[in-house]
């Protein structure tokens, strides 16, 4: 039983960390929670189930056209609804996050009409299903193993991108100091829709395999996942990439422990619970450092 | 003749709403978009306390209302108290949670406030939906008591046989102890516009920095504006219980909350008379897309679309609202940017 609910818990943690890097990082860059990426992850479910029936694209060319369209769609949030208010109050931007994000949600809601639907199942291998081994009394599942996998080499190629190349140094400039690295003759903008592109290309790679996983999809899916993921973000201190990892993975964790032995009403509630009580004790997170308000 | 042409106009319109209901061609539907809107507009006044006056975004604020209406609807179920106990009640409840998540939140930075009144609001929904013995859950609060303004005995003056009362007056009782509402709360605000205390939230709004240096003491201040943003809400929360005999722990999503927000946007942030305009613009709005959404095809949900795009060209073209408040505004005055350039402050 508790090994079962750490792996299923593991498998949900990986996911949500998928999310919350791109919570992360748009807000280590921006400062800005961009309550549309909720949405992304939903659209991405979407869209490939669209690629899937429209076109008969096998899954993994499915894979990588949602995530370059999901990239697509981050940018044009940025460039359209972000763009503008850069020199705006915080509360401005915040409120054009949480209306694009309603507007989405609504859109899907027209182009694919507001029930929950299935995965295309023809679509996936049928060994997916079945159980890849055993640990303990716990069975790993195929579809387990591969988000796992999945997960874990999307984000050594995140680690390499922020670590190791130059555009992924000019947005740890940018967080830093944006003013700064503008006159060091980095194009900020730029660097921002690719940090838009980046995670919401990761957001892209967790809805498709959310989907898969619970084997549904709906509109208002983003939002849930959306917030948890949020939360994970806050709990590894937001603005660290690393901390979104390991508050996704804890979240996971404490979210599946929660339902096995606590209450499975309360589901989302440990989410919720788990976020208020890091904001008010620990603002900083897991890994984030504690920053002095200038004055 | 003094009475100007403007102010004959307005009180004329005022005596037409006012005496709308009384005739008989007021329909139920046209009276229940009526009390809905004032409602909203008290929820609307009650939130821009804490966006509008305090500068601080609250996205919790449909768990204060939800707190209001069932604990309004619980005690009309389980005591039958009167309506004019209850909502004094269910006022102070929502302070008392407004103060309980204020105190130890109201330090935080704008972002962080906003994320936890929001987990706020998604608990107080969880707790409606799994709570089954107190709420019955998703099932709903049925057969809460109307509220009984009996004027019954005046029809028996009339004549003892025909009760006439109820059947003549259906929802009007309502639209009038709504506008009693409306302007109640109407007045308060404009009271505490005018006080210290709202001096204080506006100094904190334009700069909590200098505020703070003036001796204003930024968190006592904040969670007082919170608390009675929380306690306008439930007294919106209780009315909607007694209003509508029904309580559902749907009724008070996320949803409810950004509606509210793109009232007090639409109307203006820190002004709380642009409110009962947003308040009335939308909720119209969202009936006539109600109506048209559905010969498209369409869920009546998706009107959301439209507010949602609403809230995003808003604050692209006019962040502080069709109607500002006057210290929104006086940034634009040359001499106080003058003054801020000076100072140093951004």
């Amino acid at each position: 039983m508790l090994e079962q609910q750490l792996i299923n818990g593991l498998t949900l943690g990986m996911i949500y960390a998928l999310i919350a890097v791109g919570y992360t990082m748009v807000y280590g860059v921006i400062q800005l929670i961009n309550f549309a990426h909720g949405e992304i992850f939903m659209l991405a479910a979407f869209l490939a189930v669209t690629f899937i029936t429209v076109f008969g694209l096998p899954l993994y060319v499915v894979i990588v056209l949602t995530m370059a369209c999901c990239a697509l769609i981050g940018v044009l949030l940025d460039i359209f609804a972000y763009r503008p208010l850069r020199q705006s109050p915080r509360l401005a931007a915040l409120i054009t996050a949480i209306g694009m994000s309603i507007f989405l949600q609504n859109l899907a809601m027209i182009i694919w009409g507001s029930r929950p639907r299935p995965f295309v199942q023809d679509a996936l291998p049928s060994f997916l299903r079945t159980t890849a081994f055993s640990i303990g009394n716990a069975n790993v599942s195929w579809m387990q193993l591969s988000i796992f996998v999945l997960a874990s080499t999307l984000m050594l190629v995140l680690f390499f991108i922020i670590n190791k190349t130059r555009v992924g140094t000019a947005m740890r400039a940018l967080s830093q100091n944006r003013t700064g690295a503008a006159l060091m003759g980095i194009n900020v903008n730029r660097v921002i829709s690719f940090t838009f592109a980046l995670g919401s290309s990761m957001g892209a790679v967790a809805g498709i395999m959310v989907a898969i996983y619970y084997n549904t999809l709906y509109p208002t899916m983003g939002y849930v996942a959306g917030v948890k993921a949020f939360a994970a973000a806050v709990l590894g201190g937001i603005g660290s990439v690393p901390g979104a990892m390991i508050g996704g993975i804890v979240l996971g964790i404490a979210e599946a422990l929660g339902a096995g032995y606590i209450s499975s009403l309360y589901r989302d509630g440990i989410a919720y619970a788990v976020m208020i009580a890091v904001i008010i004790f620990r603002p900083s997170g897991i890994l984030g450092k504690s920053t002095v308000e200038k004055v | 003749m003094n009475i100007n042409l403007k102010t004959a106009i307005k009180y004329l319109v005022l005596a037409a709403v006012l005496s709308y209901p009384l005739f008989a061609f007021a329909s139920e539907y046209v009276l229940h978009v009526m009390v809905l809107i004032m409602v909203y507009m008290v929820l609307a006044m009650g939130l821009n306390i804490v966006p509008g006056f305090c500068g601080l975004l609250d996205l919790g604020y449909v768990g204060f209302y939800g707190i209001g209406a069932y604990t309004a609807g619980l005690l009309t179920i389980h005591f039958g108290l009167s309506f004019w106990v209850i909502v004094p009640l269910a006022a102070l409840n929502g302070a008392i949670w407004g103060v309980l998540l204020g105190a130890p939140t109201l330090r935080l930075t704008g972002d962080y406030f906003a994320i936890v009144t929001f987990g706020f609001s998604e608990l107080v929904v969880l707790f409606l939906t799994n709570e089954i013995w107190l709420t019955r859950g998703p099932l709903g609060l049925p057969g809460i008591a109307p509220v009984s303004i009996d004027l019954s005995w005046l029809s028996r003056l009339i004549n003892p046989e025909w009760d006439w009362y109820w059947e003549f007056f259906g929802l009007r009782p309502y639209f009038y102890l709504g506008i009693f509402m409306v302007l109640l709360v109407y007045i308060i605000m404009g009271r505490m516009e005018d006080s210290r205390l709202g001096r204080a939230w506006f100094a904190i709004r334009e700069d909590p920095i200098a505020a703070s240096s003036c001796g204003v003491n930024l968190l006592t201040y904040k969670v007082i504006g919170f608390a009675i943003s929380a306690a306008i809400g439930a007294v919106g929360g209780a009315f909607l219980a007694r209003w509508t005999m029904f309580l559902s722990p749907d009724m008070f999503k996320f949803w409810e909350s950004f509606l509210v927000l793109c009232m007090v946007v639409l109307g203006g942030l820190g002004n709380f008379k642009g409110s009962l305009v947003g308040a009335a613009v939308l909720i119209a709005l969202g009936e006539v897309l109600r109506m048209v959404l559905p010969t498209l095809g369409l869920p009546a949900e998706t009107r959301f679309l439209a507010y949602g795009l609403i809230m995003v060209l808003m604050m692209r073209f006019k962040p502080a609202g069709f109607f500002p408040s006057i210290a929104t505004t006086s940034l634009k005055n040359p001499m106080l940017i003058k003054l801020k350039k000076e100072l140093g402050s951004s």
